[in-house]
Formats: C-alpha cells, structure tokens, sequence
C-alpha cells in the first residue's frame, strides 16, 4: 500500500515536468494543425543549454531554465519562418517528413556540436529527499516539479489573461474569424510555434538535475510526448496536463509490476489504443 | 511516354543493372553500396503499397522489417532450418503483424496514423530487447557461418548478393505496378481520394487498407530476411530503428516520388549512395554529419517539391522544352 | 405491387437536433419519387442513412426484404443501393473513366469494368471526355460523371442528391429523358432536386420533408395543392 502511494507520489512528480514538455507540441497543433516530430528534440537542445549554463556560467539548471526558453524560443521562430510556415497549406505528407527532416537534422547537428557523450550537472540537492512519514520526495523532482507548476502558470495567465494569449486562443478555435478580427496569423503561428518549443526547453532544463543529456535523449520522449497529448487530446492545453500526469502515473505505477523495460511498453500500449478507441483523447478535443 | 520508348527505357536500365557489377571489384565497397541501394529501394517500394498507394503515412515499417530479420534469423539459429525456407514463416508473421496492427489503426488517417504506427515500431523493439530468450536481447543475434552457396544464402563475395538484391527489388516492384493496375490498386486510389465517396460506391475501405498493409508488412519481413543474411549481424535497435529503417525507408519514397512506381528506386540510388560516400569521408571526423546531410536533403526537397525528385526533373524537363 | 425499398419509422437525431422524425415510405420497382421540402428539411441527412454513411437512430430499411439500416456503405452498395453527393464526390486526380470503372469493381474484373464503365459513360453523354482529368471538369460535367460512375455500380435504385443543379434548359431535358431510359430499363429512382418543374415532369410521386418529418406524399397534382405542402414553401400567410 505504501508502495502504492510513493508509486503514485512519484508519478506526480514526473508527470507535472511531462504535462509542461507536452504542452508546447499541443499548442502548436492546436493553433496550427501541425504535428511537429522533432519537439522532443527542442527539449534535448534546453537540457543542453542549460548544461553549457552550468558549465560555462555555474549557472543552476533551474535558474538556467528560463534561458534555455529564451535561446529555445528564438531558434523556433527562425524554425518557423525559414520552414514551417512554408507547409502549413501543404497535404500532411510533406508536413510529417518536414518535421521529421528537423528531427534527424536537429538530433545530428547536436552530435556534432556536442560530441556523442552522456553529460550531467552537479548539484548540491542532487542526492537530497524529504521524508513525510514512509514516504519520500526526491529533491530534484519536487523541484522539476515546482518549476513546472509555475511555468503552467505563468502560461495560464498569459492565454487567458493577455490580448496576445486571447488573439492565439481565437486562431486556434477559428481562424477564419480571427483572419477578419484583424489577428496576424503568420505572427500568431510564429509566436505559438516559438512558445510551444519553449516551454519543451524550458521542461529540458528543469529536468536536468536528475537525467544526463546526450544528442539522442530525445529518442525517450518522443513517443512519450505524444502519449501525453494524445491522452488529453491533441490541441487542448488543460488536456496535455492531465495527459501529463496521466502518463507519470502509468509509468511509476507500471514500474511496481513490471520489469523496468517494460515500463514504456505499457506506455506504448496504452497509447495505440487510446488512438484506435479515441483519437480525441480522453478528454476529447475533435478535429 | 510512349509504351514503346517507356519498355526501352526499361530494357535499357535492367541491362545496365544487370552489367554494373561486373564492372566493379566484386569484394569492392562500390558493390556493397550498390547491394544497400537495391535493397532499400526494394524496402521503399514495399512501403510504397501502404504509404503511396493508399497514402497512409507509416513510420513503423520497421516493425516488420525486423520481425523477419529476427524470424528467419531465429529459425536458423535454433533450428538449423535454412534462411529460404525461414523466409516464408518470417513474411507470414510480418503479413500477421500488419494485419493486429492494422485493426485498431485503419479507421486512423494523417498525424494520427502515423503517430499509431511510430509506437507500434517502438513497441516491437522493446520487446526484442526485452525477450531476450528469443531473440539474444539488446547484444544481438549472428547468422552462424556455414559453407557458402545459394542453398545456405551465404555467399564469398558480394556479386551474388547483388543479384538477389536486385531480383527482391524486382519481385517487389513488379508486385506493386501489379496493385497499381488491379482491383485493389483502384480502390485504394479511390480511397486515397475521397473515402466515404469510395465507401458509397461499393469499397470496403477498412478491408481494402488492411489488404494492402499485410502485403506490405509480409513484402517487408521478407527483405528483413535478406537484410540479415547480407549483415550477418544485427541487434534490436538496428532493425527496429526508427531513423535508420522506419523514417528511412519512408523518405526514400517521397524524395524519390511517392505513389510512383519508379520513385522509391530513383530516392534509393540519389540517397544511400550520399549517405554512404558522407559516412565514408567524413566519419573519423565527425559522426552524424550524414545524417545531418540526409535530413537537410529531406527538407529541402519537401519545401521544394512534396512530390519528389521525379517531379522535380518533370519540371526541369518542361522548363529546358520551353526555353 | 411489392415494395422495392420499405423505409419504416426511421429517425436520426443528431445530439438535441431531430434530423429525422418518423419517416416512412414505400418505393415500388420501377418508380420514380421525388423527395422535396425547404433547406435543411433532412433530405440529404435521409439519402446519407438510407445508404448506410449515417446510421438511423430508430427504424427499419429494407431492400427486397432485406434489413440493411445500420449496414456499412459498401455492403448496401453491393446489396443495390447507391447515391450521388450533393457537393460532388469524384476521384479529382483520377481520369473521368478511372472514376467510372472504379464503380463497376463492384461486381466485376477490372476489363469488364473498363467496358461497362465506357458503356456508362455513353448513356451520359460523356464519352469524349473519358480520359481528362475529374478535376479539370465543370461542375455539371462532374455531376454527371458522377452519376455514371454511380450506374456503373448496377445498382436497383439510385438516389440521385440534385445531380440536376447547374444545367442549362437543353441539359436538363437530355438529363430527364435519361433518366426515363434508366426507369424503362427497371432502375428505381429517387430524386431530390429544386427545380420544381424538372420533378413535377418526372416523378411519379413526391414525398415532402419538413423539420426532418414527413408532411405529405402524394402524385404531383396532389402535392401541389396540399395545403401543409403550400404553407411550408409560402409560410403562414398563404395558407
């Protein structure tokens, strides 16, 4: 029973840095209809930004996190400008394999800069956990954890409370209407496609304390991206955190039953079915 | 295109197939390359069926792939049983894993499909990882050296891997220009287009899809089967790779021209031999550059043209006709 | 007389909106029966359930006797049944005779489709056009590939969603002189079309929709003095 519960505590925790990594791949899809394969790979270049932070500045990963969103947020929008712009009218085809294309260029031009190896940070609350009672709390998740909460924030207000977060939420839902409201789509596809890349950086950074970074940790996330989105269903935000947590929990709890390989096999499960029975998600968004 | 210019055309080309590697060092790395080129074109043709012709985007053909590399392979191992005849149980288990696959993904189209099929590749490598009584787990799996010849599938130098490589590519294509001009290939046309109109005049569109998957997938199995005879060795993470099978065998067909029949062929010989000569040139120096050439090639030709380099010299043909 | 098609009780709600309410008709061999009624009365929603793309809420279909209601298309399109698309729905990348042929794979070989597929596009009036591409057409060029392509199915009955719109006078009386050389040949038809003097001419009876229920069906003298028919085209007023 008490594995239980650290099985499920434990899941939180992950599954809040999971629902912030996700949300930017919903966002994108759901403000322009593009399902973009290589977002796990903006993750793999905030984790690494971060490193370089820490490495070259002493900067803590959690503080670097905020500039790994930044460095993160401009490479998106020229990503955008230079090709996605250039595949939205285009048939999914051409709109998959372009992302796809990012992928294997962004993932081959990290090998190249960075070289093959396995990198991590040091840091003083790296080994460092809270007991309640039987139960723990890994230092380092709780931090990913808190971090993420916040950015989920920081993200909430500006969709709801900001003309600009209004404006991308218009386009999403309609962009017709917000064509003749005025809105700008191109710089609305733009800023959601950089905001979306961003916050997956952003995510990268904050988990930095407890994963090492390589050129293909995106090969991880992939696939469990797009569980998350799936789950909550693909455009919608609130989904992509209940999604999130939805996929942390079935990992730690699947983690209890099975051997640890086959953790993202049940995952993986999940997922094929979730998309066979309801491609909306469970929560359901219906495109 | 005329008939008769377009058959002279054909002639012409499998002659020069055919001369090729008797012009080459036959334990040469030219010939090698070419052995590779043959079989992914073979491999994007068999993806052709499911990804062109019915425009399903599948990036988990991988699965297939490595069900009959490790079919044949494990037949062979353990029981001795010869790559030929294990090639038959290895294209009926890929035909088998289409069809479970296909079940809960056909209604699935575009982003979504894709997604489906992507973790269904995932799936099949972990549990090659993770069965590792079966299939030797994440150290791999050797094809036991026995005396060359036909009968065993094991050849001294390449020529003859070339042969049979350029004879699976023939076989495969000739199975799909087949689908193209029969029943199946006219529904699937038809469901390309507009499904529910295809559907109100009489297609079975689920069971159309699903046909053309399990073609595929057993097409895909079978030249898992000469994949491992022609390496030797292989280990889950190669077969069943995402970027180095999935992905690659799908831009094969599009660089080249997806749905066509010649498409996958001409993507085969305009990229692996890129890849290879950049791995060649520069992998001392720095690893993944060819990669990053092979994926740069693929953005490119997609902003260019999504229909491919066949479309792209379509269009250079017209344009040097105009001027 | 025996009833080719029996349509009894069918409903079809979409969530709070009653699509169709309680229709029922039955369609003898040979007729041909016009189906009328104001924008979003529910013909195309009734064609659409008819041929299996919606499936009906309540009700039964039955053709020659046979319960088709909640059957996939293609299984009531080989059972006999086939309808043409209100917006038009052709193969656009396909040539005009790839489209035909594709229906007559129904019950034949791809050759013979080849043949019957040229033989329907004869009785259209398209033969010339054969090989140019569906999506280079007009759009009453694509109507009647359209239905061509839908008589290539062989098909008992043939619903036919306003495959009349955009003609021109001559056009249309070539369209309803084929249609009586369909109905002469035992095709069974039912027509939704606007054009009130086209359907007046053709139709043996008429069946009028309103709000998704049936409001009258009758020959066409008689439904043109109906006075429910009357105040749902003219409103309250003119009653």
């Amino acid at each position: 029973m008490i594995a239980a519960i650290q099985a499920l505590l434990d899941g939180l925790m992950i599954g809040g840095v999971y629902a912030v990594i996700s949300i930017g791949l919903t966002l994108v899809f759901g403000v322009m209809g593009i399902v973009n394969f290589a977002q796990a790979e903006f993750l793999m270049l905030g984790m690494f930004t971060a490193y370089y932070a820490w490495a070259w500045l002493g900067l803590d990963p959690l503080i670097a996190a905020p500039l790994a969103f930044a460095v993160v947020f401009v490479l998106g929008a020229a990503v955008h400008h230079l090709m996605i712009r250039r595949v939205l009218k285009a048939p999914e085809v051409a709109q998959v394999f372009l992302t796809v294309g990012l992928l294997i260029v962004l993932e081959n031009a990290a090998l190249l800069m960075f070289g093959s190896g396995f990198k991590s940070v040091a840091t003083s609350y790296q080994t460092s956990a809270l007991h309640l009672g039987p139960l723990f709390i890994s230092v380092p998740y709780l931090a990913a954890f808190l971090m993420s909460v916040a950015c989920g924030a920081v993200l909430w207000l500006f969709l709801e409370r900001s003309w600009f977060g209004r404006a991308m939420r218009a386009t999403a839902q309609n962009p017709m209407a917000a064509k003749l409201m005025g809105i700008d789509s191109d710089r609305m596809h733009r800023t959601a496609f950089a905001l979306g890349v961003g916050l997956t950086a952003f995510g990268g950074a904050v988990i930095l304390p407890y994963l090492t970074v390589s050129p293909t940790v995106g090969d991880q996330f992939v696939v469990l991206m797009f569980t998350v989105v799936v789950l909550g269903g693909l455009g919608s935000v609130a989904g992509a955190v209940v999604g999130g947590l939805a996929v942390g929990i079935i990992q730690s709890i699947s983690g209890l039953l099975f051997p640890i390989q086959m953790q993202n096999l049940v995952l993986f499960v999940v997922f094929i079915f979730v998309l066979a029975i309801r491609p909306e998600g469970l929560l359901g968004r219906a495109r | 295109m005329k008939p008769a210019l377009k058959y002279a055309l054909i002639a012409l080309a499998l002659a020069v197939a055919v001369a090729v590697p008797f012009g080459l060092e036959p334990r040469g790395y030219a010939t090698r390359i070419l052995c590779l080129v043959l079989l992914f074109a073979a491999m994007a043709q068999a993806w052709n069926i499911v990804g062109g012709l019915a425009n399903q985007m599948s990036l988990g053909h991988a699965a297939f792939f490595g069900i009959g590399a490790y079919g044949s392979t494990i037949l062979l191992v353990k029981y001795g049983i010869s790559p030929w005849l294990g090639l038959l149980p290895g294209m009926a288990a890929g035909g088998v894993a289409a069809w479970l696959i296909s079940l809960p993904t056909m209604r699935l189209r575009g982003h979504y499909f894709a997604l489906a099929t992507l973790a269904f590749g995932e799936v099949m490598r972990l549990v090659a990882n993770t069965w590792g009584g079966l299939t030797g787990g994440p150290s791999g799996i050797s094809v036991p050296f026995s005396k060359p010849g036909l009968a065993v599938f094991q050849f001294k130098d390449m020529r003859p891997y070339y042969f049979l490589m350029l004879a699976a590519l023939l076989v495969v294509t000739a199975i799909f220009a087949g689908i193209r001009h029969s029943k199946l290939g006219y529904r699937l046309r038809a469901i390309r287009e507009n499904p529910s109109a295809a559907e109100a005049i009489g297609v079975d569109t689920t069971r159309t899809k699903i046909i053309a998957a399990v073609v595929s997938g057993a097409l895909m199995a079978g030249l898992g089967t000469f994949y491992a005879q022609f390496q030797f060795f292989f280990d889950p993470d190669t077969v069943f790779s995402i970027p180095a099978i999935s992905v690659r065998v799908a831009m094969i067909a599009i660089v080249g021209g997806v749905g066509t029949t010649i498409g996958p062929i001409v993507g085969a010989l305009f990229l692996i031999p890129i890849e290879e000569l950049a791995n060649q040139t520069f992998s001392d120096q720095a690893a993944g550059l060819s990669q990053l050439v092979f994926g740069l090639l693929l953005i490119v030709v997609i902003l260019a043209e999504p229909r491919g380099l066949l479309e792209i010299g379509r269009r250079l043909w017209r344009w040097r006709g105009r001027t | 007389m025996t009833a080719l098609l029996q349509i009894s009780n069918i409903s079809k709600r979409f969530g709070g909106l009653q699509a169709l309410n309680d229709v029922n008709v039955s369609i003898a061999r040979g007729e041909i029966l016009g189906l009328i009624g104001p924008n979003g009365a529910g013909k195309t929603t009734l064609f659409s359930t008819l041929v299996g793309l919606l499936k009906p809420s309540t009700g039964s279909i039955r053709l020659e006797g046979r319960e088709i209601a909640g059957m996939k298309p293609h299984r009531i399109a080989s059972a006999g049944m086939v309808k043409t698309f209100q917006n038009v729905a052709l193969f656009l990348d396909s040539s005009v005779l790839d489209n035909v042929l594709t229906g007559g794979l129904l019950r034949h070989s791809v050759s013979e489709a080849r043949a019957l597929a040229r033989h329907c596009l004869a009785q259209v009036g398209l033969s010339d056009i054969a090989d140019k591409r569906a999506g280079d057409l007009s759009f009453p060029e694509r109507a009647r590939v359209e239905v061509a392509r839908a008589l290539c199915t062989e098909p008992r009955i043939l619903l036919l969603d306003e495959a009349m719109a955009a003609l021109n006078h001559a056009e249309m009386d070539e369209f309803l002189a084929l249609l009586r050389r369909l109905r002469d040949g035992g095709l069974t038809l039912v027509i939704v079309e606007h054009h009130m003097k086209a359907i007046m001419s053709i139709c043996d009876r008429l069946l009028v929709l309103n709000f998704g229920r049936q409001i009258a069906i009758g020959t066409p003298a008689e439904i043109a003095r109906d006075p429910a028919v009357i105040e749902a085209y003219l409103g309250r007023s003119a009653a």
